[in-house]
């Protein structure tokens, strides 16, 4: 303990303030154009990539600089629509002093510190002899990829467009489903030294008021040198952060997040994350995908109870296995009891440690296929097929039917649309393994019993997860287990706590009934 | 006076929060307990018992109807003072530990004679009390919701019951009253325990989201009662025989060995594994009232603590005195005797008082 503490204080021994070194806070800039520059080069020592152009303003005849980092900025906006005005333009019919440039944006600001912080985030500034402002000029242009089709949750129906890591580029493809005022958007920056934008978008007239000022209140407080990813901020801002289940959505889909926010949900946009939070979420919201949507009511629920039952397998059945060879193996049928028997002959281990080893292999074989180039990727499952399976099996390590119980819950725990809940579910299925393998059935009542108590009292938001099962609203049921179709759900579900739950009518033409 | 804020339970809690406290460990052994004293016309005292519980659960609703803001301590503090509360709560914390003590026991018993004979029943409760520890240091809004959730995840067993009514003979029930009401009388000794559990409905009212509910909630949570019992005895009586049926410790568990089905053979471990949930429904409200009640005596808002102490001393209670089911047995005896005293005597003497008290106060205001 004492020497984590001494760490400690070392730590805060040698922390430097990240702001300090970006001039006077509030100092105003100078009226002398040599003395500004001077005073930015020393900000920004040993930044190769500052550009400081001297020049004159011909409409004026001032002395001029103007000051940029060369990467963040166009260049092509700069020369063209900048440099060029200001040099050769002159304007006879508005001989007033503003200045001539042919940007979008154009900003005044007269201290150190917003200079600072502009430059950085890529835009221009242009410093005048004589005036108490510079100006700020939006020349940014970061660099970024293009909008591509989503590779986590890919859709067979749904629009494949996926979000990027530019968030105002998120924005604008959720403003292309919801083109309505109502939208609002509140920014925040967080993180002291990445100074992350991160939005929240909702209806104003349909979320809850008090769960934006929580949110708010979460966000605020979060103190940390840079938010990279939307998942590094949900892990600051969840309620329950020792629960193996994920709190907050996290999707790539456009569609689907505009869903969330139709359902008056709050979506938060973190600037350089591909992907965006959903908050409050249930439980049950990691279960849908957007291709419940775009396929027949009738499918879609079979596919999404398939889903529910893929949860209940995923997690427990290596532990029933286990649980019934170890303990109840009286419960199984005499033939299948037979032939569990052969298959096992051979295997010297007890069951627990037989479904141990499959399940640990196949948890490497699964991290490897995802860390590894997709062209070697292949290897791993002719590797993991042919010779985990088969050979285990021919060599007596493992038996048959251990290898069908683990290929089974492998392909469980994939159907689960929600990568981290389908983590979540194998993480769960070790202990339950233990348990299983230490007191049979009751092991696994228990198991259950603990995983049903945890769900019950988690809460995402101050909304409770397991929300229209536990508390009970059977009104929200209809895009629970079942999807009823489009037109008939009417209403949001309460456990956005929604303070407007009427949708748009929502009324089929009835033509056809004749 | 106490503050339910973002505790509040809605009815469909508080029926199955009553319910689940009355259907616990008692049922595995019901069928064989009404048969030994009436035979196969049993099933009327259990129908009677429904009637004597029910007035009485509404004894109790009318008494807390007096002061709707406060648990049953709250209105002993009222009428009693605060000292008389003090003890008066002391009593109905140790009487509720007892009974939770009892259950939690009885039920490793049962699980450790069906499922896991090799473990000892320490070590069952080390195991119990974990799920224990996380559900009932919460409070009771979550404990309600915990009871729903078990009660349509358990739901599907009475269908089983239902269903073995198809392997038995009807005629075992005829004829009725073969022996007259004599016997049937006797039952209710019986029949009226095993509605023990509606005086939760005590510490419940207060949290009670719409209170004008609470009487025909606490109807209808006896009735659900009823007619789980009604379908499980019932079950049992045509399925086995007259005199077969007292020769069975759990006639209740017993009875699915009928059941037949392609796919799974001892139908009744697999049942015994979610039986656990039912029983924990029993224990885990009334060891929460009986730790609410130790922290209100102590005037302190959180009672993990209590909570605490009660697993770490029923566990070592079960190593000191290592359980049989003859001392169970005795238990059992004394538990009941005790329980006519709290669930039938007290309330019927509490409602008497408080009328008098009211009568009291209005002529003495005249």
């Amino acid at each position: 303990m004492s020497f984590f503490k001494k760490d400690k204080k070392e730590l805060q021994q040698q922390q430097t303030d990240p702001n300090e070194n970006s001039g006077p806070q509030t100092e105003l800039i100078s009226l002398d154009v040599i003395n500004n520059v001077n005073e930015i080069q020393n900000i920004f020592s040993k930044t190769p990539d500052l550009v400081v152009t001297n020049l004159v303003i011909k409409q004026t005849n001032a002395k001029a600089a103007l000051v940029y980092l060369g990467e963040l900025t166009d260049s092509t906006v700069v020369s063209e629509h900048v440099l060029r005005p200001l040099l050769f333009h002159i304007d006879d019919f508005n001989e007033d002093s503003t200045l001539k440039v042919s940007v979008t944006q154009i900003k005044e600001v007269n201290t150190w510190s917003k200079v600072t912080d502009e430059i950085l985030k890529g835009k221009s500034v242009l410093f005048m002899d004589g005036s108490q402002v510079a100006f700020l000029l939006d020349t940014g242009k970061w660099p970024e990829r293009s909008i591509e089709d989503t590779p986590i949750e890919s859709s067979i129906y749904g629009e494949h467009i996926g979000f990027t890591e530019s968030g105002s580029t998120n924005i604008a493809l959720i403003r292309k489903h919801i083109k309505n005022q109502r939208l609002k958007i509140n920014d925040y920056s967080i993180g002291e030294r990445g100074k992350t934008k991160v939005s929240l978008l909702y209806l104003d007239d349909v979320a809850n008021p008090d769960l934006i000022k929580e949110l708010e209140n979460r966000l605020q407080k979060v103190k940390v040198d840079s938010i990279t990813n939307c998942i590094i901020l949900e892990e600051y801002i969840e309620d329950n952060p020792y629960s193996p289940f994920p709190q907050l959505l996290v999707t790539e889909r456009t569609d689907f997040a505009t869903l969330e926010i139709l359902a008056g949900r709050i979506v938060i946009v973190v600037d350089g994350a591909p992907n965006v939070l959903v908050a409050p979420s249930t439980f049950f919201s990691f279960f849908k995908s957007i291709d419940d949507y775009t396929s027949r009511w009738l499918v879609a629920s079979f596919i999404r109870l398939l889903r529910y039952i893929g949860f209940f397998t995923a997690i427990f059945l290596p532990a029933t296995y286990i649980a019934i060879i170890a303990f109840h193996f009286e419960v199984i049928p005499l033939k299948l009891l037979m032939s569990i028997g052969v298959s096992r002959e051979r295997v010297p281990f007890p069951p627990f440690i037989e479904a141990l080893i499959m399940e640990i292999a196949l948890e490497m074989l699964r991290e490897a296929g995802i860390r590894l180039p997709a062209k070697i990727g292949q290897t791993i499952g002719i590797v993991g097929g042919i010779v985990i399976g088969q050979a285990a099996v021919q060599a007596g390590i493992v038996s048959n039917i251990m290898v069908i119980v683990v290929a089974i819950t492998a392909v469980a725990s994939f159907i689960i649309p929600n990568y981290q809940m389908g983590a979540s579910i194998r993480l769960i299925r070790f202990p339950m393994m233990i348990m299983a393998s230490l007191f049979g059935f009751v092991g696994l009542s228990v198991g259950l019993m603990t995983l049903l108590i945890h769900l019950i009292e988690l809460k995402s938001l101050g909304v409770s997860y397991t929300s229209p099962v536990s508390p009970l609203r059977i009104q929200d049921w209809k895009d629970l287990f079942i999807r009823f179709p489009q037109w008939s759900i009417t209403k949001r579900p309460v456990s956005s706590l929604a303070i407007q739950l009427r949708r748009a009518d929502s009324i089929r033409p009835k033509e056809d009934k004749q | 006076m106490m503050n339910v804020q973002g505790k509040q339970i809605s009815i469909v809690q508080y029926i199955l929060l009553i319910h689940g406290v009355q259907v616990g460990v008692g049922v595995l052994t019901l069928p064989r307990d009404v048969a030994e004293k009436a035979g196969t016309d049993g099933w009327i005292g259990i129908i009677i018992g429904w009637f004597i519980a029910t007035i009485t659960s509404l004894i109790i609703i009318q008494i807390m109807k007096k002061y709707p803001n406060g648990t049953i301590l709250d209105l002993l503090k009222h009428y009693f003072g605060k000292w008389a509360a003090k003890v008066g709560g002391g009593i109905l914390a140790v009487y509720f530990g007892l009974l939770a003590l009892y259950s939690f026991i009885t039920e490793a018993m049962f699980i450790q004679a069906w499922v896991l004979p090799r473990v000892s029943i320490f070590l069952l409760l080390i195991l119990l009390s974990i799920p224990s520890y996380l559900l009932v240091r919460n409070n009771i809004q979550i404990i309600g919701r915990y009871s729903v959730v078990v009660f349509l995840m358990t739901i599907w067993i009475l269908v089983l019951y239902v269903y073995s009514f198809k392997e038995g003979q009807i005629l075992n029930l005829l004829p009725l009253l073969k022996e007259g009401w004599q016997p049937v009388v006797k039952t209710l000794k019986i029949s009226i325990i095993i509605y023990v559990g509606f005086d939760i409905a005590f510490y419940l009212y207060p949290f009670l989201e719409k209170k004008e509910n609470a009487s025909i909630g606490v109807v209808i949570a006896n009735t659900i009662t009823m007619i789980a019992y009604l379908i499980i005895t019932l079950g049992a009586f045509v399925v086995f025989s007259p005199d077969e049926i007292t020769k069975f410790n759990e006639p209740t568990i017993t009875v699915l060995k009928v059941i037949e089905l392609t796919f799974i053979e001892r139908l009744e471990i697999v049942v015994f594994a979610f039986y656990i949930f039912v029983m924990s429904t029993k224990v885990l409200p009334l060891m929460f009232v009986s730790v609410f009640s130790t922290s209100w005596i102590f005037g302190k808002v959180d009672h993990s603590k209590p909570l605490f102490w009660f697993l770490v001393i029923s566990v070592i209670y079960v190593l000191l005195f290592p359980p049989s089911v003859r001392m169970d047995l005795i238990l059992a005896k004394e538990i009941h005797r005790i329980s006519y005293l709290f669930s039938y005597v007290f309330p019927i003497c509490l409602w008497g008082y408080v009328l008098i008290h009211g009568l009291m106060k209005r002529r003495s205001l005249n």
